[in-house]
């Protein structure tokens, strides 16, 4: 019980923290690819989200807003790979990997111009953490716990219980049978990629206002590619990329508790990667994406 | 009255005009062929009038009323339905899924998922589809399939229903059971137009017939009853075509190629069960069966493309084993048996699709540099002889029809001089046209003294061209004879795996 307290509970309760950006991109990244539209550019969403956040609250003082701002801006990357792969039929991994690099540099730069810092930018307000009171897992823990837990229920309902969600599968799946049946195939595809950009933009929120607050240059860390692959190992289905995101939370978690301990950092860091290597290597062979990925109603 | 009245429907793409001027109606309540070669404009019709096609003059009349139709939403919601020959399902979703989206029923914000699949289950049993409306459409065999598209337009009022080349993919047993379904459909007052190119489904299932060639209508209404086959080819074709010529073999020489002892199980399943042909030069030794007997493994062995359990293959005396190109080059020539899969590459020109494989031959390449001007030489020249209609050779082999992919593929085949000739479907989903030139090729190749297995779906074609049938069937050679042991009646009787009672002559 002592050891239960004294180490699980932090453990846990950091895995869920550590989890919880993941679960809001990865669910993105299952909007998107249900839709047909590839989700490789999670981490410029997640980037530009966490920069837009900083920035959004840093200008007015209020999270809320800044939050707002890391929505928005998590759409603003997902609106760019929209337009390059639905209407101009761009290679998505292309288009996704350029808005990677694109949003790296450019969050540098805007740091450099308004903050006069490439590496930091400066404190903002913190979220309230102290709602959980002393529950445990909940401790620590800020409003935007019961946001990912509503996220993660809502999106599911979305995705298989509702007429929009079958629509979208059908596009994702054959664009082409969708346009038969007058479905409005690039206006779905539209929708399921901004709503990839305000799932990870939100994430992107959660690092700079949430964990930290501030932005911090390359911040994200691949967050958004390990986020990819949680989205293909749920089978992009909300209900199996919760798990997934824990599993990836929790590697996290063990990073940081085992660098208290004195283990290598260097070493340590690498965990919840290799765990991405690993996962992906024996589970990505019986994964099926949607049949439609990367294909137009006029193949 | 007329359900659908097209009126001077004219089309052009860029040089071509794919409809000049074209009318065509249909009655409620009527089956109606709309049949032509391949390239003849019958998809660009029906297109038009499914709203996938913008016509560029003409006029469409639904039930006597004048329309425009510029989207298949319009097309829909007019009560036309269009069966597309190649599926547009969702596999991985259920049929009640495939067949609702886009006019779902809700609950709310919901999907009412209940009343949907009662009510796909309704018209399944209604019009006796024999499915389960809770099933997944992967689970389903390709007959199944189509009935789902069916049930689609179904399900959205379809009155008039297109369906294109419906029988292409279908086992003529799969082909009996759409016929009883669509003459169900018939009987509760939907108006049918069947595409194709077929004149003897044309004969067995139409009403009425109209016929297209090369962007016109020849002929509009004519009674499917008051047409004979060769009527209707000669329109299709726009001269005289023979459909039952043949010759047989004069001269039938030694073996060419001999499997005895072939195995193959896949799986844990028996495919080929003690497998023995013997194909003798100047010959042509007929594969009869239905398809799914093991025909495809068989031609995957025979080509090396598949490695058996056991066999022995002898060719002209030597022992035969190895990979593809072995057998290649031990002069086994191959037409595949889905042109799409094997034969060609789409993204590629005629010119590479005519050397693929053998483009290392000295002809072709000098050092490893391709000989352009040898290589464009003689690939104008094959298809100035297998009469492949393309603009230059330059042309992508996937724009062509399937008539002239499937010539190209013959043609590669034959330039090469096969002794022994693997011919699997080498006439599937091509037109009348096409299919007389590769028939009379194969008859001329036997002629010259090669050795051809044949291996077709299609049992007239096997009859017409073969020296000696096999039957095959769940991978057991169980007959073997001359063409004229059986009438057709019991050559059908023995590929649905009665036994022979006749004696088979040598």
């Amino acid at each position: 019980m002592e050891f239960f307290l004294a180490y699980l509970v932090p453990i846990l309760t950091s895995t869920v923290y550590m989890a919880t950006p993941l679960i809001f991109a990865s669910i993105g990244g299952a909007f998107s690819v249900r839709g047909g539209v590839m989700a490789l550019g999670l981490e410029s969403m997640m980037m530009c989200g966490a920069f837009c956040a900083v920035l959004g609250s840093y200008y007015t003082s209020s999270w809320a807003f800044g939050l707002l701002c890391g929505i928005l801006g998590g759409m603003l990357i997902a609106l760019f790979h929209a337009i390059l792969s639905v209407r101009y039929r761009m290679n998505q991994v292309i288009s996704g990997i350029g808005l990677n690099l694109l949003a790296t540099a450019a969050t540098t730069l805007l740091m450099q111009v308004i903050w006069k810092n490439k590496g930091t930018s400066e404190l903002v307000v913190s979220i309230d953490k102290t709602i959980g009171g002393p529950i445990p897992i909940l401790s620590g823990q800020s409003f935007n716990f019961f946001v990912m837990v509503a996220v993660a229920v809502l999106s599911w309902i979305v995705l298989f219980r509702t007429r929009y969600g079958l629509r979208l599968r059908m596009v994702g799946e054959q664009p082409k049978a969708a346009s038969a049946v007058g479905l409005k195939v690039h206006g779905l595809k539209y929708s399921g990629v901004l709503i990839c950009g305000a799932l990870a933009g939100y994430g992107g929120a959660f690092l700079s206002l949430d964990q930290l607050n501030m932005f911090v240059r390359g911040m994200t860390a691949g967050r958004g590619y390990i986020a990819v692959a949680i989205a293909i190992l749920g089978r992009y289905n909300p209900g199996h990329i919760v798990p997934f995101a824990l599993l990836f939370g929790f590697c996290d978690a063990l990073q940081i508790y085992l660098q208290g301990q004195g283990v290598s950092a260097q070493l340590i860091q690498m965990l919840p990667y290799l765990m991405t290597l690993i996962v992906l290597a024996v589970g990505v062979k019986h994964i099926q994406p949607p049949a439609g990925v990367g294909k137009h109603e006029t193949d | 009255m007329n359900a659908i009245e097209m009126r001077g429907i004219t089309k052009i793409y860029p040089g071509v005009r794919a409809l000049d001027n074209v009318s065509f109606s249909v009655e409620q309540g009527e089956i109606h062929s709309l049949l032509g070669e391949n390239g003849a404009g019958k998809s660009t019709l029906m297109n038009v009038l499914y709203g996938m096609t913008t016509p560029d003059a003409g006029e469409i009349l639904v039930d006597g009323k004048p329309v425009t139709i510029r989207r298949s939403a319009q097309a829909i919601a007019l009560g036309i339905g269009m069966v597309h020959q190649h599926f547009m399902l969702t596999p991985v979703m259920t049929i009640t899924e495939n067949v609702i989206v886009g006019c779902e029923p809700v609950h709310g914000p919901f999907l009412d998922r209940k009343k949907a699949t009662e009510s796909v289950q309704a018209l399944i049993d209604k019009f006796h589809f024999h499915l389960n409306a809770s099933a997944r459409v992967q689970a389903l065999s390709v007959g199944e399939q189509q009935r789902v598209e069916i049930l689609k337009a179904l399900y959205r009022g379809a009155n008039v229903l297109i369906l294109d080349e419906p029988t292409a993919v279908l086992t003529p047993q799969e082909v009996g059971e759409l016929f009883s379904v669509l003459r169900e459909l018939k009987a509760a007052g939907k108006s049918i137009i069947i595409i194709t190119h077929k004149l003897r489904e044309t004969a067995e299932i139409a009403d009425r017939v109209s016929v297209l060639r090369a962007g016109v209508m020849v002929d509009q209404g004519l009674s499917a009853a008051g047409c004979s086959a060769s009527d209707l080819a000669l329109m299709m074709v726009g001269r005289k075509v023979d459909l039952s010529y043949t010759r047989r073999s004069k001269s039938v020489g030694e073996t060419a190629y001999q499997v005895q002892n072939l195995n193959l199980t896949v799986k844990g399943v028996p495919i080929l069960r003690d497998v023995a042909l013997e194909v003798h030069k100047g010959e042509i030794l007929g594969i009869a069966g239905i398809e799914g007997n093991g025909q495809s493994e068989l031609i995957e062995v025979l080509t090396g493309l598949r490695k058996p359990d056991s066999m022995e293959l002898v060719k002209d005396g030597l022992p035969l084993s190895g990979k593809t190109a072995a057998f290649l080059s031990a002069g086994v020539g191959h037409i595949p048996e889905d042109r799409l899969v094997r034969g060609m590459i789409g993204p590629m020109t005629i010119e590479d699709n005519i050397i693929l494989g053998y483009h290392r031959k000295k002809e072709f390449s000098r050092h490893g540099i391709r000989r352009k001007n040898e290589i464009r030489a003689f690939s104008e020249k094959q298809l100035t002889d297998y009469q492949i209609k393309a603009p230059n050779v330059q042309e992508k082999c996937g724009s062509l029809s399937g008539g002239n992919q499937q010539k190209v593929v013959v043609a590669r085949v034959f330039s090469e001089d096969p002794d022994v000739l693997i011919a699997a479907q080498p006439t599937r989903g091509v037109d009348v046209g096409a299919q007389e030139l590769i028939h009379s090729r194969l008859l001329d190749l036997r002629d010259a003294g090669k050795a051809v297995l044949l291996i077709s779906a299609d049992l007239d074609e096997v009859r017409r061209l073969s020296d000696r049938i096999a039957v095959i069937y769940e991978g057991q050679i169980v007959a073997q004879g001359s063409y004229d042991t059986w009438n057709e009646m019991e050559l059908g009787l023995l590929m649905a795996g009665e036994k022979a009672e006749k004696e088979a002559r040598p």
